[in-house]
């Protein structure tokens, strides 16, 4: 129960202008045209289409009175529009944006990314009035000639495809049928159904991918195909994703570009060590050496960033009138973080890393060597990669049946290292078995590794932030942050142990004898 | 969702013109917006070129019977629908007479549609009765015209004594004057010296006794839609513009 109101939209086919469609329905409707109008604005999503994936456009307009944002989503319900300042390098996140509805909707969809512009477009708009016997309008119909402004400074005007948006009136859907019926008709063999978003169509004229940067491999395997070329064909798509996120990383536009450079690295880690009986051993070691270097440089900043991320739910935990108390711990985190960041960006921009990253595309692009000296490059992946699943998931079986509650964190990290080696080989290679077999042992998996992920997580806070300590003693504010300090790494304390009890009872789904044949059965 | 509602004991005061103006300036703001109009004469309804028709009656929607989301229409505004008047309105005190806790009624009435607007704006009709007691309970803010005249000005003290003391639930009171004309001295006076007791707010804006407003009943559109440059329009947007932050949208 909404009132909202349906708004079909359509792509007019080639030789069919809006003049046309106009004459069309003044012939059919009592109409009236209103003036053209034009506007101008930004398509905002974030690098992965979060917005695009929850059915909301996001537009940024500049004109006389200000800047604004404009959010709308399918179904006719009334935008939600927030008046905001320019954007600062380039992007909001959710805290540059006013309290409101606005940022309210958006909130849950973007999370921690930054909203980007990706494609500028100028729209000419003439809105069609359809009038009943009292002369009220009872349907919309908006005739757009979008055009997409393409490169900076004089931009160039690239003509997108025209469109026709039939909008219905709240309590008047009669008339909206048949305004509807007759231009699904249209002139000249009627109207081409659910378009190409005008957001894509720029995106694409601009030269981007409409899909924005992907987080998930996109690869035609065939279970009978040889392991080496499989593996050649993911690890590219995994090098293409790691390409795509650095200059986001550089940039430092919003977190997740080096998080999903790093998920990029380790899956393309994880597939050599994995199929390493594809590869000659030489060759293989270099590149798992270079893969290893990146994800080392790496690690400081993220592991700041997550600490970052989590802060305001570890401390919503802990007393409201320690609050402002951690205020210097907090002020030292971003120091740190911003200090990992300067060294992150010398070493992605230096030489050592161009040389690292070349040599690993060379070997990706090159001449793998003699199969023969390959074990396993010409055997089908399916063989190869069932092969490694059972494998992985029986040691993971052994590591957890020997952990007690006196086994050092030590042996839950580990177990962790194996589950994110099994989850990749599920991830990039589970599409060769039936979707009804993989996702229950993703789905069990994934909360195994949830719970690792959180007590792993914690044991390194914690230990991060003990070793402030001594910084923080020395600074403004620094007996009583060091005292809230104490709360809060006992609250990091608590959520690892309560994490460790969970243990048993996820590892138990996961090792369950059903389970446990089914990967014996599917994976032999 | 905020709650206005025009009101005045009195009739001819430009209670509908208001009403209707200012919800058609709230939508163009971009504010999802309800107009219902409550006076059985179907004055907005008529404005807007949609029947002042209810299925089922004023009665079957006080007593929450009714669907009220298949009521509503959409108005030639986008972002302003209304909730049309009904002949029947006319007996709505016996209605809400025949309902446990009447004076609450209204405000049950439009709660559904709380999620989805973010202003109702009620155009009452003139009088003090069991329907304005439940338009003040349902009311964030009366907005109330007034014509610059001493017993306008004794009526309104009336409207203030009587919310003060009758009403559980106080909505804040907004005055503007309307209808005024410049040439007249007493308007000129009135507007000038008016007492503020008895009132939460009287506006600077003030709406002139334009040949726009009266033209709206020819033209059928708001005076800011039909004339968007006109005096009068102008008037109604100084006069949302004050009316807006105290409204809180």
């Amino acid at each position: 129960m909404a009132p909202d109101v349906a708004i079909v939209s359509y792509a007019l086919p080639t030789g069919v202008d809006p003049p046309a469609l106009l004459a069309y329905l003044d012939k059919r409707f009592p109409v009236i045209a209103e003036a053209e109008a034009s506007r101008s604005y930004t398509v905002l999503d974030t690098a992965d289409r979060r917005l695009r994936a929850a059915g909301v456009d996001l537009d940024l307009e500049a004109g006389r009175g200000g800047t604004r944002l404009v959010l709308r989503e399918a179904g006719g319900r009334a935008p939600l529009v927030a008046d905001v300042r320019r954007p600062r390098r380039h992007r909001y996140l959710l805290r540059d944006l006013p309290a409101g509805q606005l940022r309210d909707r958006l909130g849950p969809i973007v999370e921690m990314r930054a909203l980007l512009p990706l494609a500028t477009v100028r729209v000419g708009a003439q809105l069609v009035r359809v009038l009943n016997a009292d002369d009220k309008t009872v349907a919309r119909v908006s005739l757009a000639s979008p055009m997409a402004l393409v490169g900076s400074g004089d931009a160039r005007p690239v003509p997108l495809t025209p469109r026709v948006d039939v909008s219905g009136v709240l309590g008047y859907a009669k008339p909206l049928g048949r305004v509807t019926a007759a231009v699904r008709r249209g002139p000249k063999g009627g109207l081409v159904d659910d378009p190409v978003s005008v957001a894509d169509e720029a995106i694409a004229a601009n030269g981007g991918d409409p899909d924005g940067i992907r987080t998930k491999v996109r690869v035609d395997l065939r279970p009978d195909q040889r392991t080496d070329r499989a593996a050649v064909a993911v690890l590219v798509d995994l090098a293409g994703m790691v390409e795509a996120n650095l200059p986001g990383t550089l940039a430092d536009l919003d977190t997740e570009f080096l998080h999903d450079l790093r998920v990029a690295v380790r899956r393309s880690r994880s597939v050599l060590r994995e199929l390493k009986g594809a590869f000659l051993p030489e060759p293989l070691a270099t590149q798992r050496d270079a893969l290893r270097w990146i994800q080392a440089i790496t690690g400081p900043t993220r592991d700041l960033d997550v600490q970052l991320l989590d802060w305001d739910h570890l401390v919503s935990g802990i007393p409201a009138d320690r609050h402002a108390a951690l205020a210097p711990v907090r002020a030292l985190l971003v120091r740190h973080r911003a200090a990992a960041f300067r060294a992150l960006r010398r070493e992605l921009r230096g030489p050592a890393y161009r040389q690292a990253w070349d040599g690993y595309r060379s070997f990706l692009a090159g001449d793998l060597g003699p199969a023969r000296e390959r074990p396993d490059a010409k055997q089908p992946i399916v063989d190869v990669a069932g092969r490694r699943i059972r494998k992985v998931y029986s040691r993971m079986l052994a590591m957890g049946a020997d952990i007690d509650a006196a086994s050092p964190a030590t042996d839950l990290h580990e177990l962790r290292k194996r589950g994110k080696e099994l989850r990749y080989l599920l991830e990039l290679f589970g599409g060769l078995w039936p979707r009804a077999v993989v996702k229950p042992m993703v789905r069990s998996l994934k909360e195994l590794q949830d719970m690792l992920g959180v007590h792993q997580d914690r044991e390194v806070q914690a230990t991060y932030l003990r070793g402030l300590a001594g910084e923080l003693a020395s600074s403004t504010g620094g007996p009583a942050a060091l005292l809230a300090l104490g709360v809060l790494v006992d609250r990091l304390d608590a959520e690892q142990h309560e994490a460790r009890d969970a243990f048993a009872a996820r590892f138990a789904a996961f090792a369950a004898a059903d389970q446990q044949a089914l990967v014996a059965k599917v994976f032999s | 969702m905020r709650v206005v509602a025009t009101y005045n004991i009195k009739g001819g005061v430009g209670k509908t013109s208001a009403a209707v103006n200012l919800a058609a300036l709230a939508a163009q703001d971009g504010l999802r917006t309800l107009l219902w109009d409550l006076d059985p004469q179907g004055a907005a309804s008529f404005l807007f070129r949609i029947r002042p028709k209810v299925k089922g009656g004023g009665g079957k929607l006080v007593r929450g019977r009714s669907d009220v989301v298949d009521l509503l229409r959409g108005t030639d505004v986008e972002g302003l629908d209304l909730l049309p008047a009904d002949f029947s309105y006319r007996h709505m005190d016996l209605a809400l007479d025949a309902t446990g806790k009447p004076t609450r009624r209204l405000r049950k009435v439009i709660a559904p549609l709380a999620e989805h607007y973010d202003l109702a704006m009620l155009d009452c009709p003139p009088s003090i009765s069991l329907v304005s007691e439940s338009v003040f309970d349902a009311a964030d803010v009366l907005l109330v015209p007034l014509i610059p005249s001493t017993l306008t000005v004794r009526t309104f003290a009336q409207l203030g004594d009587f919310v003060s003391g009758e009403v559980a639930h106080r909505p804040r009171i907004v005055a503007f004057f309307s209808m005024v004309d410049g040439r007249k001295r007493l308007h000129r006076e009135v507007v000038s010296t008016l007492p503020a007791s008895n009132m939460d707010d009287v506006v600077a804006s003030a709406i002139p006794a334009a040949t726009e407003v009266e033209l709206m009943g020819v033209e059928r559109a708001p005076v800011v839609v039909s004339a968007p440059h006109s005096r009068a329009a102008r008037a109604y947007r100084s006069l949302w513009d004050e009316v807006r932050p105290r409204v809180g949208v």
